[in-house]
């Protein structure tokens, strides 16, 4: 639902300088991000790094280089934050299993796994990202409750917002296997909810 | 998982032709362009997309709203990015709304039009998400109520505050004008800190209001197009005497490049030396364009602005003048104690560099910078010496030159080391100073006498004092040191001045005479030896706790010389006047145990690690124990003559006493040379290094005197035998000296052994092979055959070890 050119007109004032342009983006794709980031976590990790320090290193990332992004297609920079995501979660699992053997080497924000490091920001841990968003949750609660490959599908038609023949050659079928899929996870999402709405 | 079977109730409340592959194939296409089409952030209403296949529109209807229940999930905050989500409000305090100029972890800025004056405003709206929190709401209400107090140019007016009918707002005065970093670039460097004078005086008056801005960064700073800044967005902000504390999420994010230290770890009280921080932060920025702390995560910048010192603004800007780097990194010290202490202060130096005066700012960088980089090379010149890359001689010369760098606690040296016209001004000011104060103890002055005399003196060292320390615990440490030097000479005389004026310890020694100043000028006020032995021992202990309180290490350099002179004064009292008068031998004597003592001074000093303050006490022990030494072979006529009774063929030559003096000079070489302190070392050299001058010295002297004696006495064997013995001995023992060189590497013994060899040997031809070509023919092949060996020293060696080994 979002305006066709909005994030192309935020880019642009972020561009020419207009800082807080930046901080609209931010709040324009942090949750969307933020359940990205949750489900590109594994287990492990997530037991010990909060979704929302990996988010504040993305934009943290993001950022700085964001200057030099050029805006190719409306789906970009989503793509953009959740490559820069990934790699964000890459080093917070390098830099946790370091912590295992160093345990003085801290994470920069106070959590659960890191009660000594920075006070963070908000202070409703866990996931302080999540919290007060009750339809946020429900929807972590049907995402969780899918199948592994529906889940994906729709991670990336409506998270990372891809075109189907860009989620097809993610997932490595046709794009009308992928449209099949797709049908299929929907399908059951809307179960999921006449199961709620039921209850 | 992929590529499994529907789970069997798949198909389940679908219509009995939904179980077709035929149909499910077109839904699925029809999603597919669906999302094909929103993936190009195309908007589409689901219901309109639905008609355009009217076959599926029952199934596909319900999947579609699935789907977008999921955006919605992401637009319940209305986030004003996600334009047109949440509508402007009409109007707020009956303002009528005209836009969105800004938003904000906590809330929106609108604009809007005040009717009754037909101006403009800004209102501050808190987001919906936290409106309904009583917490924070009442924050919110409090920044404005604070804010509101604040009247002052260079910050943002508060008009009036929301009713509570309302969302919570408040109206506050329209700013035109353009961010801080845009409007830096176009301005010169003096523009640029006129510009960064201004924001400091403003966050000094938010100070004043007990405000901390916490949250200083360009783009809360306006600047209109008269140069005049602006302060904006207090969402951090907080009132210093209560501990309310609020930061949104994502606040931090993407400008935590403004945090001071302590911010970037818990528990850490902050105060207005934080928001200076961020002063210097945003001032390095304004100056080189560059952030003084950048890295490429968050943790990775949290630590560089805790831990790096920020590259000189000077290097990145060869333009900006050096006083205003000092200024800039002054306020960016990591230790909150280093910085400026208020706004005020930061602002007071500003306008001296504008005034183009010299400013206060000393930062500690420079210092950290030097001995950082230099105690990284010292350790890796320490590894060259393991390596044996270096000899250790250049070692040594390189650890001596970069100590005197690498002072650290001796900061103030550094500012010292420049004399400048102030500089200069000081010590020249300091220097006179005490020597107006002398005079107040030297001469009688009519007008000036009793207890007004000695008040004056208690005025200048109490002032001095004060003002020294003052200086000191304000950083001006050069400053503060010059008066603590003056200090120190100020206590003895202004106790000297008390102690003559009121007659306290007035006590002539037995013979009037030894009066040190009496004897130095009869011009003088009769000042006692006892009243100046009182007033520097009661002064000594003033020094050590000068040191003690400002760890510099002159102070034990102004200890060891008071020291020394009250140990000269301890010989007055005991009659040094007269021993210099009739007995050189005694005084010499008298210097031992002073020698003794320095060197225990040094030696317990160096022990204790204060390596610092301990060389400023041996090189008073070494040239004590010379003088004394050399003094009493040379003067002391007791010694000779007791000489003569004991060794009758010396005949008393004071040349013997000084080869005996190289004998006691061996053994306090070895005996030092054993310890482990470096400074005991150098002490230990300093012996060694004057043993082959004295046996040379004298075994010439001897050789000499000899020679005299025997072509006086016409003939006497004994005597001839033994200026033979001299002339032969002088280069034996020149040639053992050459070689002694080497296992202490001391080049003087190489220098001072070749010079005497040569004039041995000059000697040698003109005595015994007068006119024998022969001589310089051995001489020659010697030198030659020497010089053969050394080309094939390791072959020699091994051929006459195998030579020993054989027998064996």
């Amino acid at each position: 639902m979002d305006h066709p050119t909005s994030t192309f007109d935020l880019l642009t004032r972020f561009q020419n300088g207009e800082r807080s342009a930046f901080s609209l983006l931010f709040h324009k794709y942090q949750r969307r991000l933020a359940v990205l980031i949750y489900y590109k976590m594994s287990a492990d990790l997530r037991g010990h790094v909060e979704v929302d320090d990996i988010l504040q290193e993305v934009f943290f990332a993001a950022s700085g280089s964001l200057k030099g992004f050029t805006y190719h297609s409306p789906g970009s920079l989503m793509a953009w934050l959740s490559r820069i995501a990934d790699n964000a979660i890459i080093d917070a699992a390098r830099h946790q299993n370091r912590e295992k053997r160093n345990p003085e080497e801290l994470l920069p924000f106070r959590s659960e796994s890191n009660p000594h490091g920075a006070e963070p920001v908000d202070l409703d841990t866990p996931s302080r990202i999540f919290a007060r968003q009750e339809n946020v949750v429900m929807l972590l609660r049907k995402l969780d409750a899918l199948p592994d490959d529906y889940r994906k599908v729709i991670l990336l038609a409506k998270f990372e917002g891809l075109s189907t023949s860009e989620i097809a050659e993610r997932i490595g079928k046709s794009r009308e296997g992928a449209a099949l899929l797709l049908h299929r996870a929907l399908k059951r999402i809307r179960e999921l909810e006449q199961a709620e709405e039921a209850k | 998982m992929i590529g499994r079977k529907p789970h069997p109730n798949d198909e389940d409340g679908v219509p009995e032709g939904a179980r077709s592959p035929e149909r499910e194939r077109a839904i699925a296409m029809a999603l597919a362009e669906y999302i094909d089409r929103s993936s190009r952030e195309e908007f589409l209403n689901i219901e309109s997309f639905s008609k355009e296949y009217p076959a599926i529109k029952d199934d596909l209807l319900p999947l579609l709203q699935s789907l977008n229940a999921m955006d919605e999930t992401f637009h319940d905050e209305c986030r004003p990015g996600s334009n047109g989500q949440e509508p402007l409000p009409q109007s707020l305090s009956s303002h009528r709304i005209l836009g969105e100029i800004g938003a904000g972890g906590m809330g929106r800025v609108f604009l809007a039009q005040d009717e009754g004056l037909n101006r403009k405003i800004a209102i501050k709206v808190l987001n919906e998400r936290f409106s309904k929190e009583a917490a924070v709401r009442s924050r919110f209400m409090e920044e404005a109520r604070a804010l509101a107090q604040i009247s002052h140019p260079n910050i943002v007016a508060i008009h009036s505050l929301g009713t509570s009918e309302e969302t919570p707002h408040f109206v506050m005065e329209y700013v035109e004008g353009t961010d801080l970093f845009r409007a830096t670039r176009a301005l010169t460097i003096g523009q640029r800190a006129e510009l960064m004078q201004k924001i400091v005086l403003a966050v000094q008056v938010l100070h004043q209001h007990q405000i901390l801005h916490r949250d200083l960064k360009p783009a809360n700073i306006l600047v209109r197009a008269d140069l005049e800044p602006k302060l904006l967005d207090f969402g951090l902000a907080r009132r210093t005497d209560s501990d309310l504390r609020l930061t949104i999420f994502g606040e931090i994010v993407g400008t935590p490049n403004y945090l001071s230290p302590e911010q970037t770890t818990p528990e850490r009280n902050l105060d207005a030396r934080s928001d200076i921080f961020s002063l210097g932060t945003i001032l390095y920025e304004m100056l080189t364009g560059e952030l003084p702390f950048s890295a490429r995560s968050l943790a990775q910048q949290l630590e560089s602005i805790r831990k790096d010192d920020p590259t000189l603004p000077r290097r990145l800007n060869p333009d900006i003048p050096g006083d205003l780097q000092d200024i800039c990194l002054k306020a960016l010290e990591k230790k909150p104690e280093n910085r400026y202490r208020s706004a005020q202060e930061m602002a007071d130096d500003l306008e001296r560099f504008l005034a183009g005066e010299k400013v206060h700012a000393s930062p500690t960088t420079y210092a950290n910078l030097v001995s950082g980089k230099i105690a990284q090379h010292l350790r890796e010149i320490e590894g060259w010496r393991r390596d044996e890359v270096l000899s250790d001689g250049e070692y040594e010369g390189f650890r001596k030159q970069y100590g005197r760098l690498v002072e650290r606690e001796d900061a103030w040296i550094l500012q010292a080391r420049r004399l400048t016209f102030p500089q200069v001004s000081l010590y020249l000011g300091a220097w006179i100073l005490i020597a107006g104060a002398a005079l107040l103890f030297l001469f009688h002055f009519v007008s000036l006498s009793g207890t007004p005399r000695v008040a004056v003196a208690l005025c200048v060292t109490t002032l001095t004092g004060w003002q020294g320390l003052s200086l000191w615990k304000k950083g001006l440490l050069r400053n503060g040191i010059a008066h603590l030097l003056a200090l120190c000479l100020l206590i003895p005389v202004s106790l000297l001045v008390a102690m003559g004026e009121y007659h306290i310890r007035e006590i002539v020694a037995a013979n009037p005479d030894w009066e040190l100043l009496h004897n130095v000028s009869q011009k003088f006020k009769e000042i006692t030896n006892v009243q100046i032995w009182w007033a520097i021992a009661l002064a000594m202990p003033c020094y050590v706790w000068l040191r003690a309180y400002t760890r510099s290490s002159v102070f034990s350099l102004v200890s060891s010389i008071m020291g020394a002179t009250l140990c000269m004064v301890t010989l007055a009292r005991m009659g040094l006047v007269d021993w210099l008068n009739n007995d050189h031998g005694k005084f010499y004597l008298s210097l031992l145990p002073i020698a003794a003592l320095f060197l225990a001074c040094g030696f317990i000093l160096e022990s204790l690690k204060l390596s610092n303050d301990s060389r400023y006490f041996y090189p008073f022990a070494v040239s004590l124990a010379f003088v004394a030494l050399s003094g009493l072979a040379y003067d002391y006529t007791r010694l000779q003559k007791s000489l003569n009774d004991l060794l009758p063929w010396t005949r008393g030559s004071v040349e013997y006493l000084f080869i005996a003096n190289a004998g006691i000079y061996f053994v306090l070489q070895t005996v030092l040379g054993r310890s482990t302190l470096p400074q005991l070392q150098l002490v230990a050299k300093a012996f060694r290094f004057v043993i082959p001058g004295h046996v040379l010295t004298s075994l010439l002297s001897l050789g000499h005197d000899s020679i005299a004696l025997w072509n006086a006495s016409q003939g006497n064997i004994a005597l001839k035998r033994e200026a033979r013995t001299f002339e032969i001995l002088l280069p034996i023992v020149a040639w053992f000296f050459i070689y002694a060189s080497i296992p202490k590497q001391m080049k003087n013994y190489f220098v001072t052994g070749s010079l005497f060899l040569m004039i041995g040997i000059v000697r040698l031809q003109q005595d015994i092979f007068q006119d024998r070509v022969r001589w310089s023919v051995v001489l020659m092949i010697l030198g030659l055959l020497l010089m053969f060996s050394a080309t094939r020293y390791s072959s020699i060696k091994m051929s006459v070890s195998r030579l020993f080994r054989r027998p064996s």
